[in-house]
């Protein structure tokens, strides 16, 4: 039986409210897909562009960067500098013909343990039909 | 009409009341059309000086190479540096000052204004001539370009050998100096990004294709950066040049330290090196198109960083280079930033 | 041995050599350059020079060394990757890049043998074409002892004669090239053979610039280490590396480790292209760097072909193509250092 596609998610998941609202979503035993691989920044606002480029060369399928709600970012204003930056790698990864479903923003409070877990079920959706991310994966 | 002997004359005062250490101009060059950078540093070298549409250079690096030398000299020698700005460079000085790279007072602007053409594409330029060599170009008061090459002159319009640039520049008059030559003639640009919107309009596939092709072709020889004004930092994110071994440097140190764009010339390489340098100018670049211009194997740089000048101006409202008091494209936001990409 | 080949049976040639992997100059948008054919009716040798020297075939910019990584009985592994095993003929090579795949002979091929280079230059053959008229407004080969129709370092050196071109072959591999054409080559006559003599000497004599005297330059050069001479020349200078990179002599590079995954532990070892005028090329792993401005940069391009590779292997490091001076950004113009270098004082 062909193994169906599995795509790999990198999630940059801020610490004060994402990243806790999918351990909420854990310790409420919600189910999800288990496609995520968590990694957990400080503040939405220092994700970097260096960093989700790195997470696509190295082979991610998708990208997912998850912040505070704007007005409740811990370090004040991190989530506001988000919105800016990663608008303009979306529109620039959309420019060179890359899939723009591949690369999401949400707001994910602390408390929103469901609404992360269906936002990566149809992240999972979308990707499937796509396929492995070839375009700027590195080929060694 | 911008008058060359104003110019010289003006060069001459200033270098001849010691106000400036030196003058960065345009000079002829030693063989061909295309004139050098000149540094004039006494009154008699300013009779060198020359304008004219072959003048492509975007001379503000210079003023980012002084900045650095200062940093290194024992006896710093403070006074400003006179500079020659068309439009554009006037907007990287405006950029420079934003940042508080440069002070105001350290440079005298001696602006000059493209009036109703800019400057010449030689590739463009070449195709015109069908193989002929050009030695010398002029430009008339209604806007033609006169050429002169080994077989005698001919006029051309300006349009068929103006860079890409200009014909989307908003700025052919520089929009800050310390005096001027030339007068403002606004000259209308039905759609600045033009260009940007050409390549957005291909369908995805084309598009990948297309920049796939173009940066394939890059050899990694960084002369992109080299040339541009905005591209100052001491250390390059392509470069990780200070990382100091020491004896007790561990080898778990030297493991760890991160390196996000490798050496060599891989397509994926390439790609993130562009991709990362065009985020890095956002809200930077003011389009001089030099990048475009040195590149040895013509690829279609400018079209990234002028992406991300539409961008700016189309999400965010913000003109780059115009004012030297605003912050920065992304250290600032607004409430009304775009969020409906954002679930 | 000597024959004529008609243009139009050019392309019949090409097809006999579908044993090779056929590089020749294609043109891209505005510039020139050495890629892969595909179909023999794509060669055209009417061509100005490439913007890349052909080094880039036979000294690619990405090399790679070794393979490492760690096995499934995590035991450290290490294989080399060595230079395919493909025959290629280089068309349209100008004689001034033949003889700087001479000289770079001498570094990679002479006490120290590098074997990579060694296999990819033995199984490249080089078919070059003679400069009838200086193919750039910048050649000078002929003030550093070339000339536009020398021999040093083809297997065949075409001329073009108008509708045919003389063929010259001038080693074993060369012979068997032609030979596997056969038919297609026909003899020449003695009027074929006062053309090409006439052509020859002509084209000596178009070259438009010169470096008169050069050999006064060496030791010129060794006095001037200290001048101020260079800080002047450099000003301009934005270290771009457009020189060294398209030059057809320059050869430095760079050893790195690229590790592609971690676990499993894989990576490779490669070689890149490396450039004595990026600001880091000299920068020791304490912070101090022995070159840390452009004068001394420039210093060092200048020396390196004129004095220091003349002293060790006498001859000139530059083959007068005229790269440098058209793609320098800022117009820094080697012939005209030279000429100053050799009157200086």
């Amino acid at each position: 039986m062909a193994e169906e596609f599995e795509p790999k998610i990198v999630a940059f998941l801020c610490k004060w409210c994402s990243s806790a609202g999918s351990d909420l979503a854990g310790v409420s035993r919600m189910e999800y897909p288990p496609n995520v691989i968590p990694i957990q920044v400080m503040c939405s606002g220092s994700v970097s562009p260096l960093y989700i480029l790195s997470a696509f060369k190295k082979g991610a399928d998708g990208v997912l960067v998850s912040g505070c709600h704007p007005g409740d970012c811990h370090y004040i204003k991190g989530n506001f500098y988000a919105r800016r930056r990663i608008a303009l790698v979306k529109e620039l990864l959309e420019y060179l013909g890359f899939d723009p479903e591949r690369f999401q923003m949400s707001w994910v409070s602390a408390a929103e343990g469901l609404k992360y877990t269906e936002i990566i079920k149809d992240f999972v959706n979308a990707l499937k039909p796509l396929g492995p991310q070839t375009k700027l994966r590195r080929n060694p | 009409m911008v008058k060359l002997e104003d110019l010289k004359k003006e060069a001459k005062r200033i270098l001849k009341s010691g106000k400036v250490k030196y003058i960065i101009g345009y000079a002829k060059g030693a063989d061909g059309l295309m004139p050098i950078p000149a540094f004039i540093k006494d009154p008699d070298g300013a009779d060198d000086l020359t304008w004219n549409p072959a003048c492509v250079h975007n001379l503000t690096k210079f003023i980012v190479d002084e900045k650095k030398r200062l940093k290194q000299d024992k006896n710093p020698d403070n006074r400003p540096i006179g500079i020659i700005v068309k439009g554009c460079d006037s907007r990287a000085i405006n950029v420079l000052l934003q940042e508080k790279y440069i002070d105001r007072e350290d440079v005298y602007l001696l602006g000059v204004s493209c009036e109703k053409t800019g400057v010449v594409d030689e590739k463009k330029l070449a195709k015109k001539l069908k193989g002929q060599r050009a030695v010398q170009i002029d430009v008339e008061d209604n806007g033609n370009f006169i050429v002169t090459t080994e077989s005698g002159s001919e006029k051309i319009p300006a349009e068929d050998v103006l860079a890409e640039r200009c014909i989307e520049c908003k700025a052919n008059f520089p929009v800050i100096f310390d005096i001027v030559f030339g007068e403002k003639i606004k000259r209308r640009v039905d759609n600045p990004f033009q260009s940007v919107e050409k390549i957005e309009a291909l369908p995805q596939e084309d598009r990948w294709k297309f920049w796939m092709e173009q940066l394939d072709k890059c050899i990694r020889c960084y002369a992109c950066r080299s040339v541009c004004p905005m591209c100052y930092c001491d250390e390059c994110v392509v470069d990780t040049i200070s990382f100091v071994v020491e004896p007790d440097t561990t080898a778990e140190e030297k493991a760890q330290k991160i390196k996000w764009i490798e050496k060599s010339p891989n397509l994926s390489e390439n790609i993130v090196y562009h991709l990362t340098r065009a985020m890095h100018l956002a809200g930077r670049c003011i389009d001089c198109g030099e990048c475009e211009r040195v590149c040895p194997l013509d690829i279609p740089i400018r079209f990234l960083n002028k992406k991300m000048e539409k961008d700016a101006k189309n999400l965010f409202d913000y003109e780059v280079g115009f004012d030297p008091d605003q912050p920065s494209l992304v250290s600032s936001f607004k409430d009304e930033d775009p969020e409906d990409f954002i679930r | 041995m000597e024959k004529i080949l008609q243009k139009k049976a050019f392309p019949k040639w090409v097809e006999k050599l579908d044993a090779y992997e056929i590089y020749a100059p294609v043109k891209k948008d505005n510039y020139w350059s050495y890629e892969i054919i595909n179909t023999s009716g794509d060669i055209g040798l009417d061509f100005p020079n490439t913007v890349q020297a052909p080094k880039k075939i036979i000294n690619p910019q990405r090399e790679v060394f070794l393979e490492f990584g760690r096995s499934e009985e995590n035991s450290l592994e290490v294989t080399e990757v060595l230079p395919e095993e493909k025959s290629g003929v280089i068309f349209g090579v100008r004689p001034c890049d033949a003889k700087a795949l001479l000289l770079t002979d001498l570094v990679f091929s002479g006490d120290i043998k590098d074997g990579y280079y060694g296999k990819r230059r033995k199984q490249t053959a080089i078919v070059g074409l003679s400069c009838n008229t200086p193919p750039s407004p910048n050649c000078f080969c002929t003030s550093v002892d070339g000339s536009p129709h020398s021999q040093d370092g083809f297997d065949i050196l075409l001329t073009d004669l108008g509708d045919r071109y003389f063929v010259k072959s001038l080693t074993k591999k060369g012979d068997e090239l032609i030979n596997l054409g056969k038919s297609i080559f026909t003899a020449p006559k003695d009027s074929d053979k006062k053309e090409l003599t006439k052509i020859h000497t002509e084209s000596e004599k178009k070259l438009k610039r010169q470096v008169k005297d050069a050999k006064k330059i060496p030791p010129k050069l060794k006095e001037m280490f200290e001048s101020p001479f260079w800080d002047e020349e450099s000003m301009s200078c934005l270290r771009c590396g457009i020189c060294t990179y398209l030059c057809p002599t320059c050869h430095c590079f760079d050893i790195s480790d690229e590790v592609t995954s971690v676990a499993p532990f894989k990576g490779y070892r490669i070689r890149t292209w490396d450039n004595c005028q990026f600001p880091d090329f000299t920068m020791h792993s304490s912070g101090h760097n022995p070159r840390p401005d452009k004068a001394s940069r420039l210093r060092q391009r200048i020396m390196h072909k004129y004095q220091y590779f003349v002293e060790r292997y006498q001859n000139y490091q530059c083959t007068g193509c005229g790269r440098c001076v058209s793609k320098c950004p800022v117009g820094i113009d080697i012939i005209e250092v030279l000429n100053k270098v050799r009157d200086y004082g």
